[in-house]
């Protein structure tokens, strides 16, 4: 491809992603510290109980769910030791298909089976934040659209690269043309932060990317490995009256004994099957506790219908979690995370000023460079 | 004057490096592999940092002549 082409792929791919990309950065970067601002505001913790008090049974914790909230169903159970010691996350809807907006989580301490807490569903500024940055308000298609947008972002980065090199050519690294038109200077500035950032914005963006097609994912390997696992009880009415959900967790455990329960999907539940509580189950070190395996119990006779290892595709949407969030390597990756936004919104701004500013002066250049590049292969095969 | 491959190519492919084994680092490892990624993941933010002062001294004192 000629240099030409390279700067329409550049200039077009920018233009079409770079306002989506800002309101991503700018919204991204709040989400960052999302669990830092959640403790600033105030959670809930389980009492102070002395070190090794049991667990009370699961089922008594479900059953504390249910009167909190009679009219609702549980659909997930969840477990956040570090940032929730001792607490049973307990999510709730009015049926098992409701939208995951709608669902009310209560906060049970894991010890006495008391309700802790039930906060309000939060549609303050975080919550804002975090729909704006997933999918606009606009659901599966808004997700989508952003999925692509990071495509483009992609795009953008790659065919930047490319023309990295013939504007440097007589440039050494770093120089920033401070003392000539303001537009060099910010071409310069362009050139440099694009280019020492280009790994991490390509991993951020190709994982944001993947992310938007986790519903899909996830449809995906209901109607795969799912459907393999619970082909036996195709077919038969779903049951009436549940086991113990103790037992159903305990079998998991056994199952798969090198690993602890992430969280409990509940029959007819998403990630679930009618007739099973599915366990999920994660490792301790950092990969593998990323990498969750769903344990798929039987509902009524609390004994193990099967455990296997996620498909590849499900494996490659955790592992992009974090290499998006930047959750995984504490505070100081998250600031670094956070420093490396606002050096993109710069990166993404100056390309627009690059744009609007003189694009008769860069069509210009391109002619030139390309002259020059013509000349210079000429002269190489001689 | 042109510059060969490695004198336009050099820093990006230094930072780049550095980049990646921060990312993964942080992933794969604990304790000693946290730090060794926060150090990684900074130095290309210092770089930048010190190539923008740099110019910004340099317009500065071009000014003052």
């Amino acid at each position: 491809m000629s240099i030409r082409t390279w700067y329409l792929t550049h200039k077009w791919s920018s233009l079409v992603c770079t306002a989506f990309l800002l309101m991503l950065c700018i919204t991204g970067l709040p989400l960052i510290f999302h669990e830092e601002i959640e403790q600033l505001s105030g959670v809930v913790e389980a009492p102070a109980m002395a070190e090794g008090t049991p667990n009370a049974s699961m089922d008594a914790v479900a059953e504390a769910a249910r009167q909190q909230r009679p009219q609702d169903v549980i659909r997930f159970m969840f477990w956040e030791q570090d940032e929730h010691p001792n607490v049973t996350l307990v999510s709730m809807a009015k049926s098992m298909d409701a939208s995951p907006d709608d669902s009310n989580i209560v906060l049970i301490d894991s010890r006495t089976a008391k309700v802790l807490d039930e906060p309000p569903p939060d549609h303050g500024f975080m919550y804002v934040m975090l729909k704006l940055h997933i999918d606009m308000f606009a659901g599966l298609p808004g997700m989508l659209f952003l999925g692509l947008m990071g495509l483009l972002f992609a795009v953008a980065i790659i065919s930047g690269i490319v023309l990295y090199h013939p504007f440097m050519r007589r440039l050494d690294f770093g120089t920033v043309r401070r003392e000539k038109q303001a537009r060099l200077k910010w071409l310069d500035i362009h050139n440099l932060l694009g280019v020492a950032t280009l790994v991490w914005a390509l991993v951020v963006g190709i994982t944001g990317t993947i992310n938007t097609l986790s519903q899909i994912v996830i449809m995906v390997w209901q109607a795969d490995q799912m459907a393999e696992m619970i082909a036996p009880y195709k077919g038969l009415p779903p049951p009436v009256k549940l086991g113990s959900l103790q037992d159903s967790i305990d079998t998991a455990k056994q199952a798969v004994p090198d690993m602890h329960v992430s969280f409990v999907a509940f029959p007819g539940s998403m990630f679930s099957s009618p007739h099973h509580y599915t366990v999920f189950l994660k490792g301790n070190t950092p990969v593998t506790s990323r990498l969750l395996r769903p344990a798929l119990i039987d509902a009524q006779t609390a004994k193990l219908t099967d455990t296997r290892e996620m498909p590849w595709y499900v494996k490659t949407l955790l592992l992009s979690q974090p290499l998006h969030f930047g959750d995984y390597g504490g505070l100081p990756l998250k600031i670094i995370w956070a420093l490396l936004d606002l050096v993109t919104i710069v990166v993404l701004v100056s390309g627009l000023y690059l744009w609007i500013k003189r694009r008769q002066h860069t069509e210009q250049r391109i002619a030139d460079l390309e002259h020059k590049h013509a000349a210079t292969a000429r002269g190489g095969v001689r | 004057m042109n510059k060969r491959f490695i004198d336009i190519w050099g820093w990006p492919i230094v930072l780049s490096l550095l980049t990646v084994f921060g990312l993964l680092s942080a992933l794969l490892g604990t304790g000693i592999w946290h730090w060794l990624s926060w150090v990684a993941m900074a130095l290309p933010l210092v770089v930048m940092g010190c190539y923008w002062r740099k110019a910004k001294v340099m317009e500065s004192s071009s000014r003052r002549r």
